[in-house]
């Protein structure tokens, strides 16, 4: 489902690389965590797997493509295929949950009907069937990350790339996100997953990709945080 | 890539309302750089209708008094062939003069119903062998003591000098025009980055879910194309009202040449076509380039 080879990425103006010649490749319905000190080359790993960068060198493929020789206007239809989320949910303040869900799938062109049948349906399997017409304002921030992952998963998604999604959570939140998270992987779909939260990682039991300073250093099933 | 109706209207319509001041400062933009250039292309119209009046080589017009017989006109023609100086000239007579009249005057019949054709003066048209002014001015007092001669008009004095005069009057104006047109579209960047700007969550949200660019950029660019037009459309009343304040100082002057500097309706609304055009084009333009430098950042 994804594959790196020989991965290298600088940006500019920074004397050390953000990603270094890192080989990895993650099977379809995998859950892996890329688990490392803040700046060593999560984020870039994961911005480069929806084609938010470019590498510098080496090939990346994402779902059969290799995201090198892909013109940019494909790029908007390899998105439609990986759901993201972040620590700070990136949601639309003035947009209440419903909204905030549909409008991934207006702005991509999705008819109404599909709209009105698949928010609904997505809000209740995150939890939040009972919270559709309130504000993220209005929410806990476990309820405002389960918010952002309704909007990613709604269009049903090859893979979901999270980057330190339970950074602003509490250790119990963290829990019950994590379990969703589980559940969204347990249909099939692949989950990558920056994380430096020990605890969560050690409990989960995955495959664990360690990063240091842009290398790849350990890449371990049923790992730990170490 | 389906483009919902109610949404885009949904987005433009926010984009519009979310910075009134703002929409307002780019719109009277677009409408003051467009009345300068609808100005300038009224100006330049209304002397091309005004040379359109003396043909290509002729230099001045004899106009005979109305009352001048077969022997008077004889006489002037007479003096026209003989002089050394005349290439060509054209004798006009009533019908001609009198079809010319009514052109001029279709869209006024109140005027065409107080005259008849018997009233019409007759006339010579001349071209000299040379435009050199001083010969011209010696063949015109010549020719204007000739009995039955009413007046000679003379192209290279009145018609050179308000050409002139216009020509650098609609130049600086093009300039100014072309100047504001700027200003116009560099607010409309503006406004749009600002507008952009204040998005700039739910935008990367549309490109996190896979939105395309041009499904991002059209609500900004539709914001640009009606702040463009209700701009330009302004601008055409000012065009208008201009035109209008020409008509009725000319038509006072009691010249038949003059009066056409101001133009027909017609012709304001070509005007006003063009600067519809040119309104949208800088407003959808503009935006456009805003939105985009702001999605490949």
């Amino acid at each position: 489902m994804i594959k790196l080879e020989n991965v290298s990425k600088a940006y500019p103006g920074q004397a050390q690389a953000a990603l270094r010649d890192a080989d990895a490749d993650i099977d379809k319905g995998e859950f892996v965590f890329l688990v490392g000190p803040s700046g060593s080359g999560k984020s870039t790993f994961l911005r480069l797997l929806n084609k938010q960068e470019e590498p510098d060198t080496g090939r990346i493929f994402v779902a059969g493509k290799d995201l090198g020789q892909m013109s940019s206007w494909k790029v908007p239809l390899l998105r439609r295929n990986i759901g993201s989320i972040f620590q700070d949910f990136k949601l639309l303040p003035t947009k209440t949950v419903a909204e905030n869900v549909a409008f991934a799938l207006e702005v991509i062109g999705r008819p109404r009907s599909v709209i009105r049948s698949q928010v609904p349906a997505i809000c209740e399997l995150v939890g939040l069937g009972d919270k559709m017409t309130k504000y993220p304002d209005q929410l806990s921030g476990g309820e405002q990350q389960r918010v952002s992952i309704a909007r990613a998963f709604v269009n049903r998604p090859l893979i979901l790339l999270a980057d330190e999604p339970t950074g602003n959570l509490d250790p119990q939140t963290s829990i019950g996100i994590m379990r969703l998270l589980d559940r969204i992987n347990k249909t099939g779909t692949t989950v990558v997953m920056a994380s430096h939260d020990r605890g969560i990682v050690d409990t989960m039991r995955k495959r664990v990709i360690e990063l240091s300073n842009g290398s790849i250093v350990r890449d371990q099933d049923r790992g730990v945080y170490e | 890539m389906a483009f919902r109706p109610d949404y885009l209207v949904r987005e433009t319509g926010q984009n519009l309302l979310r910075n009134p001041s703002l929409s307002l400062a780019t719109i009277l933009t677009v409408f003051i750089s467009l009345s300068l250039m609808g100005v300038a292309l009224l100006f330049q119209s209304g002397i091309d209708r005004l040379n359109s009046v003396f043909q290509d080589e002729v230099e001045f017009i004899v106009w005979m008094d109305k009352d001048a017989g077969p022997v008077q006109i004889e006489l002037v023609e007479d003096t026209l062939d003989n002089n050394l100086y005349v290439r060509e000239h054209w004798y006009i007579d009533k019908d001609e003069t009198w079809v010319e009249f009514q052109s001029y005057y279709a869209d006024r019949p109140e005027i065409l119903e107080l005259l008849t054709k018997e009233q019409m003066p007759t006339s010579f048209q001349v071209a000299p062998k040379s435009s050199e002014v001083q010969l011209i001015e010696g063949l015109r007092e010549e020719l204007e003591t000739v009995e039955g001669v009413s007046d000679v008009q003379f192209a290279s004095e009145a018609i050179e000098n308000i050409a002139r005069f216009s020509r650098v009057t609609s130049l600086s104006m093009l300039v100014a025009a072309i100047a504001a047109g700027l200003a116009a579209a560099l607010l409309m960047y503006n406004s749009i980055r600002t507008a952009v700007f204040a998005r700039r969550r739910e935008i990367e949200v549309m490109r996190l879910v896979g939105a395309t660019k041009w499904f991002i950029r059209i609500p900004f660019m539709l914001e640009g194309l009606i702040q463009g037009l209700i701009g330009a459309f302004l601008s055409i009343f000012s065009v208008f009202a201009l035109n209008q304040t020409f008509d009725n100082l000319f038509t006072s002057f009691e010249s038949v040449t003059f009066r056409d500097v101001a133009l027909p309706d017609w012709q304001i609304l070509y005007i006003g076509g063009w600067l519809m055009l040119i309104g949208a084009l800088i407003g959808a333009i503009g935006a456009g380039i805003a939105v985009t430098r702001y999605l490949d950042a």
